[in-house]
């Protein structure tokens, strides 16, 4: 008798991915997109882009979690959804992509610290870019009101976004 | 902790193909993105029709959410105001006696001024709103200060028309689909208006900083006219913005000009009302991308 049978009635053991599993990664970075629609009323836009934060969160934890180019849809989801220019978020998520492909194959290790350092890198550059393409648009704010509280803000939100991704994988995974 | 499973496709030719394949898909969408977006900063009208249709998908959503917390605060409120109601009835019974006294030297001057203006002949022009709608939602992960409201061009909003408060003014409409509309508000750095200070009528220009207040800056370069708690209203001039809505209180004053806070605060305005443009003509320039008042 295989060890398996033993195990409670339910266990995980031996049930495989769940249905949709391949899509779920991508439906959550969506749906990160759709926070933005909450009925805040906010004076200050400081608040994280967490499409941005979800998508940082699964491609650090997996290479895998969806083919790199999806990263352009799901941006263009993004602007179509938060109201930024259009191809902002196709631009500089495509850009987080390769930057992740090039960063997998010049790092020996990752930790914790040092995946939150990559993911406040891209969400700094991210908030700038953000701020620069206002600064064009006829809306030059200096840093301490506008990106940079904005950074930190994001960073620190992070790790909630890793969370999430870690347990969703787990559990579209069967495990 | 070991890198993420990286792209090691082993000697699986067709795997590797792939993998090529997929980096060729990804520098392409970051190419066609860098295109999309020098397109929306130099033509920004280019996309009216994409974007006025992803309002009309997503502004359901918020106000559907915003009916719930509206009645969430509502219960939550209405029950804070029975907790303390003699007092506040105190209160407001206080307030009440000195706004009647008010009100009969508002009466008194109301027509005073009406017969000021008959005998200077002014025309009265009648402001009809277009639309009113509830301030749904806004664009909070942004530096650029948006606001969405629920009324879209089958009400007759177009792009560039003034939407104001009964409090005050809230900002002008740069988006719009059939059901909802995206809101330029006072506070954002690109809405430039035409603006005076309520006592003494001196000319300022009132720009927003992007934090929930708004710069006020006189035109004449010379002595700060700004006093703390001075109001600044819509002068008129351009013609986009009728004349004497309230914009903000003056709340600090810097080198050469003050800060201000908006009267009407859009997270707590009850209504939001389209108005068409005070000068018919004014909406075309109104329309311009670049956001810049005449």
């Amino acid at each position: 008798m295989v060890r398996a049978a033993l195990g409670q009635r339910g266990a995980s053991l031996g049930r495989g991915p769940r249905v949709g599993a391949d899509y779920v990664p991508a439906v959550t970075v969506v749906a990160g997109s759709m926070v933005s629609l909450l009925p805040i009323v906010s004076s200050t836009g400081w608040w994280p882009d967490w499409g941005l934060l979800m998508l940082v969160a699964w491609r650090l934890l997996r290479a895998d979690a969806w083919p790199a180019w999806w990263a352009a849809p799901l941006g263009f989801a993004n602007d179509l959804i938060t109201g930024n220019p259009i191809g902002l978020s196709i631009a500089l998520w495509s850009a987080i992509m390769i930057a992740m492909d090039i960063l997998d194959r010049r790092t020996m290790w990752r930790d914790y610290w040092i995946e939150w350092a990559i993911a406040a890198l891209f969400i700094g550059l991210a908030e700038l870019a953000q701020w620069r393409v206002a600064a064009v648009l006829g809306a030059a704010m200096p840093l301490s009101i506008s990106a940079g509280p904005a950074i930190i803000i994001a960073t620190l939100c992070f790790p909630v976004a890793a969370f999430l991704a870690a347990r969703l994988d787990r559990w579209r995974l069967g495990r | 902790m070991a890198a993420s499973a990286g792209p090691r496709p082993g000697w699986s030719r067709r795997a590797q193909y792939s993998l090529f394949f997929s980096f060729l898909a990804v520098v392409a969408g970051l190419v066609i993105g860098l295109i999309l977006l020098i397109l929306s900063l130099a033509a920004p009208k280019t996309y009216a029709t994409v974007r006025g249709a992803a309002l009309d998908i997503t502004a359901p959503i918020t106000g559907a959410l915003s009916e719930v917390t509206t009645t969430i605060t509502g219960l939550t409120s209405g029950a804070g105001n029975y907790w303390n109601a003699a007092r506040q009835n105190a209160e407001l019974k206080r307030q009440r006696a000195a706004l009647m006294r008010r009100m009969v030297e508002a009466r008194a001057i109301l027509e005073e001024n009406q017969q000021l203006k008959a005998a200077l002949q002014l025309r009265e022009r009648s402001s009809k709103a277009v639309a009113a709608g509830r301030v749904v939602g806004s664009s909070f992960e942004s530096p650029r200060r948006f606001a969405v409201i629920s009324v879209g061009t089958s009400d007759g909003v177009a792009i560039g028309m003034p939407v104001r408060s009964p409090e005050g003014l809230i900002g002008r409409v740069i988006e719009s689909g059939m059901l909802a509309s995206r809101v330029l508000l006072v506070t954002d750095r690109a809405n430039i208006v035409p603006a005076r200070i309520l006592k003494g009528g001196l000319p300022v220009i009132s720009t927003g900083r992007g934090d929930g207040t708004i710069d006020v800056r006189p035109l004449e370069v010379g002595k700060n006219p700004f006093k703390p708690g001075d109001i600044i209203v819509t002068s008129g001039t351009g013609g986009l913005y009728p004349p004497l809505v309230p914009i903000g209180k003056v709340i600090r004053l810097d080198d050469d000009g003050a800060i201000a806070v908006p009267i009407a605060d859009p997270s707590r305005v009850s209504f939001a009302i389209v108005e068409p443009p005070y000068e018919p003509t004014a909406l075309a320039v109104a329309a311009r991308p670049d956001g810049e008042e005449p």
